[in-house]
Parts: C-alpha cells; sequence; structure tokens
C-alpha cells in the first residue's frame, strides 16, 4: 500500500498533468491543432503586439484559429490580422471619443467588428453614446451590425438598435435580427422595414418570439425543413 | 534596615518555617505583610483541576507534529511491487489527460456549445447533402474546430441535422464537408466576408431563439 501512495504521489508531483487554468494563448492553441511554427509564429507576433497595445486579443486569436483550420496560407493570415489590429485600434479611439474612457475589450471588439461591416465612426459613437452601460453599447454595436449584413441600411440599422434601447432596456436587442428575418419571410422589403423604423416605429419583435409566448426559444425548428430559404424557421 | 528588609526569624516566620519574630515591631510588621498577602491569594483565581491533563495534551501534540514533519525528512527505504505501481501510474495518467483535455489549451475560446445540451437556446441546423459522408458544424462557437460538433442523418435522405444549445450571442460558421468543403448556411441571417476572401454564414441567437431568413 505505500509503494502505491508513493507512485501516485511521483506522478502526481512529476507528471505533466492537467493544465492549469490561465490566460488564452493562441500559440498552444493553435499547436494543439497541429499548426506549423511557420504559422503560429507570425500570429503570435501580432496578438502579442495587440495585448501589448491594450487591445483584446480574443477576436485576433479566434481569426487565426479560423484561418488555421479553413488551411488559410500563414501570410494571408497575418494580413488579416494587422486589418484587424487596425480596426480595434481605430474602434477604441471611436469609443473614447464616445466618452468611455477605459472601453471594455468588447466593446472594443464589437465596434472592430461594425467596422469591418461598413458601419462608420458616427454611427458607432452614436450607439455607444446611446447605450445605458459599456456592455449594452457592445451589443448594440454587434446587432447593429448585424442587421446592417442583413441588408438594412445603416442608419435604420442604428435607429432600430437606438429604439430597442429605449424600448426595454435593450433587453431585446439580440432578438432584432430574428424580427428582421421574419419581416423579410412575410415578403417586407427592407425599404419598408427602413422606412417603419426611421418614422419610429422600430423593429416588431415577432410573436412566436415576443414575451408571453412561453419559452419557445428552446424548441427546435420542427422537423421535415430542408436547408433554404425559411427552412430553419421556427414553429 | 529598610521596610523590605527582614531579620532571618522573620523571613523563617514569612516561610512558614519557624516561630514569630522575638521583636515585638518585627513581629507587627511580619504580620501585616502575612496579612496582605493573605488578602491577595485570596483574589487569585484557582487553576482548574484539569490544568494539568490540558498542558500534557498540549505538548504531547506538538511532538506529534515534529514527529510527522520528522517522516518527510528523514530517509526512508522505498520498497515498490511493480506491478501495483504500474497499475496506479496508468490509472493516475489516464485521470490526467481527461482532465487537460476538458480545460487544457484545445478547449474552445468562447462558452462551449453543446449537442442537444440544456444550456443556452437549443438551435437546430440543418443541410442538405445527399452524397456527403460526413458532415460537421464549425465556427465561433467551437473555436472553428470541424470534429467537435457533428451531423447526423435526419428523418429525410440526405438530411443532416445537428441541435446546438448556444448562449444569446452572435455566432459566425460554416458546415463542412466530408472534413475538407467549408459551405455556408443559406438560412442564416446573414453571409459576411471572413477577411480571407470567402464567407461565413452569421446567425444571431436571441434569448427568445432563432427566425431565420
Amino acid at each position: 500500500m505505500r509503494s502505491l501512495l508513493v507512485v501516485c504521489g511521483l506522478v502526481l508531483g512529476l507528471g505533466p498533468g492537467p493544465a492549469v487554468a490561465q490566460d488564452r494563448d493562441v500559440r498552444r492553441e493553435l499547436a494543439a491543432r497541429g499548426a506549423p511554427s511557420a504559422f503560429i509564429g507570425p500570429v503570435g507576433m501580432l496578438v502579442d503586439r495587440a495585448r501589448l497595445e491594450g487591445l483584446p486579443a480574443a477576436p485576433l486569436a479566434d481569426k487565426a484559429l479560423e484561418g488555421w483550420a479553413k488551411r488559410v496560407p500563414p501570410d494571408r493570415v497575418a494580413g488579416a490580422l494587422e486589418q484587424m489590429r487596425m480596426r480595434l485600434v481605430e474602434a477604441r479611439a471611436i469609443a473614447v471619443q464616445a466618452g468611455v474612457t477605459d472601453p471594455p475589450g468588447v466593446m472594443v471588439a464589437a465596434g472592430a467588428e461594425a467596422l469591418g461591416r461598413g458601419l462608420g465612426a458616427d454611427e458607432i459613437g452614436t450607439l455607444i453614446r446611446s447605450a445605458r452601460t459599456p456592455e449594452q453599447g457592445a451589443i448594440g454595436l454587434q446587432v447593429a451590425a448585424s442587421l446592417a449584413a442583413q441588408g438594412l441600411a445603416r442608419n435604420a440599422a442604428v435607429a432600430a438598435v437606438r429604439h430597442a434601447y429605449e424600448r426595454d432596456g435593450g433587453q431585446d436587442l439580440f432578438e432584432l435580427p430574428s424580427a428582421l428575418a421574419d419581416l423579410s419571410g412575410q415578403g417586407v422589403s427592407m425599404a419598408d422595414v427602413a422606412q417603419r423604423i426611421m418614422r419610429g416605429g422600430g423593429l416588431p419583435i415577432p410573436p412566436m418570439a415576443g414575451r408571453g409566448s412561453g419559452r419557445p426559444g428552446n424548441v427546435p425548428p420542427g422537423p421535415g425543413g430542408r436547408a433554404g430559404p425559411k427552412s430553419g424557421r421556427r414553429r | 534596615m529598610n521596610d523590605d528588609a527582614w531579620t532571618n526569624d522573620a523571613q523563617r516566620f514569612l516561610d512558614g518555617d519557624g516561630d514569630p519574630p522575638a521583636d515585638a515591631d518585627e513581629r507587627a510588621r511580619a504580620g501585616r505583610f502575612a496579612a496582605e498577602v493573605a488578602m491577595y491569594a485570596a483574589d487569585l483565581d484557582v487553576p482548574s483541576a484539569d490544568l494539568d491533563a490540558r498542558v500534557l495534551a498540549a505538548v504531547r501534540a506538538r511532538a506529534a507534529r515534529r514527529a510527522w514533519w520528522r517522516w518527510f525528512v528523514r530517509p526512508h527505504r522505498l520498497v515498490i511491487r511493480p506491478a501495483l505501481a504500474a497499475a496506479a501510474a496508468v490509472v493516475l495518467v489516464v485521470l490526467s489527460a481527461g482532465v487537460a483535455r476538458m480545460i487544457g489549451p484545445g478547449a474552445p475560446p468562447v462558452p462551449a456549445p453543446s449537442a442537444s445540451g440544456s444550456d443556452g437556446v437549443l438551435v437546430r441546423f440543418e443541410f442538405v447533402a445527399p452524397a456527403a459522408h460526413r458532415v460537421s458544424l464549425a465556427g465561433s462557437f467551437n473555436g472553428w474546430n470541424d470534429s467537435t460538433l457533428t451531423f447526423s442523418h435526419g428523418t429525410q435522405a440526405g438530411v443532416w441535422t445537428v441541435t446546438v444549445a448556444l448562449p444569446p450571442g452572435e455566432y459566425q460558421y460554416l458546415f463542412v464537408v466530408d472534413g475538407e468543403r467549408w459551405i455556408p448556411d443559406p438560412t442564416a441571417h446573414a453571409q459576411v466576408k471572413d477577411e480571407f476572401g470567402q464567407t461565413n454564414s452569421l446567425l444571431v441567437v436571441g434569448p427568445r431563439g432563432v427566425v431565420r431568413s
């Protein structure tokens, strides 16, 4: 029995053991996925540089993992990361200019994503200033960028988010893209949706995703659908 | 003679070893002193009856702690039964690797989705690919790992489905067919540039679910 205890102690004390919780290390994550040093080196340096500049490193790490998973050439990944880093710098400056002296990483990352999807500095600043908290501002930026990607005019996307801020304190922000998809599925044009929003109507939350409808969100779409328009629509 | 000095006779008397001093003043002074001592003694707390036992127990405990420490610093002769030791080592290495896989560097960078799990909003992904041998889901929710969320055959031929529990938020993803082809989801909310010259599908999951286009 004593020998068993001693061996247990040796293995626990000297063996590799489980990794302890630590800051995210993109080099280790890429190495664990089998990326070579020729890929990991430049990517790691870019992420380190961003970290030293006080920028959120997570979006860059995510993009590096995405690039490796898709087998994108290292120089192309490095180029994309550098572009993202510059957008992060710009987004942080916009947030500071909008009155957030020390913008949280989530806000900077969301602002950079919004810039990448075509939102302007003035629109991003407006969304940040209108939010009640930096966290709400980050979600507002994400949602506005998503609405714009869905085809809604940028000014209407910003107005829809600001309307949601005021309507219910921003609780329904993440519902807005589904609301827009619902209207689009009913055949309402994006121009008509934008017009309604700019008149102050906001985006109506569809009944199935609205309050008092139980918890339909936890019910996956019914069987029988096929990939294509409306196939994944919740029933 | 000062007030604190005593004759030998008085000292013996105060120690309880002799008769009172012959000198009347000395006797009176010793008597007053003895009375004062008796008065002070009356005010003192009498130690509890188990004082001795408690002191001895504390001494023994301290000695035991020292003995425990000495066991570690003293050299010991080690006897190992190879079979038993090997079995213990294997068990510990397997356990260690399992824990490392759960919390190590391969862990997804965002709240991990779980296929058909109970945390978050259940979102079903569906894809028609009759000729595919394997379809998986890779995206920002699983670190773009194409081996963690695998589709299974739906009720209809050629239809692949997977249901994933996702916390509310915005996600980019693609379907991966046979580990090679990365294909957008036509039912996503939008298709966005992926910075590498291709597109990703975009889906925003609300607290109450998803309505797709």
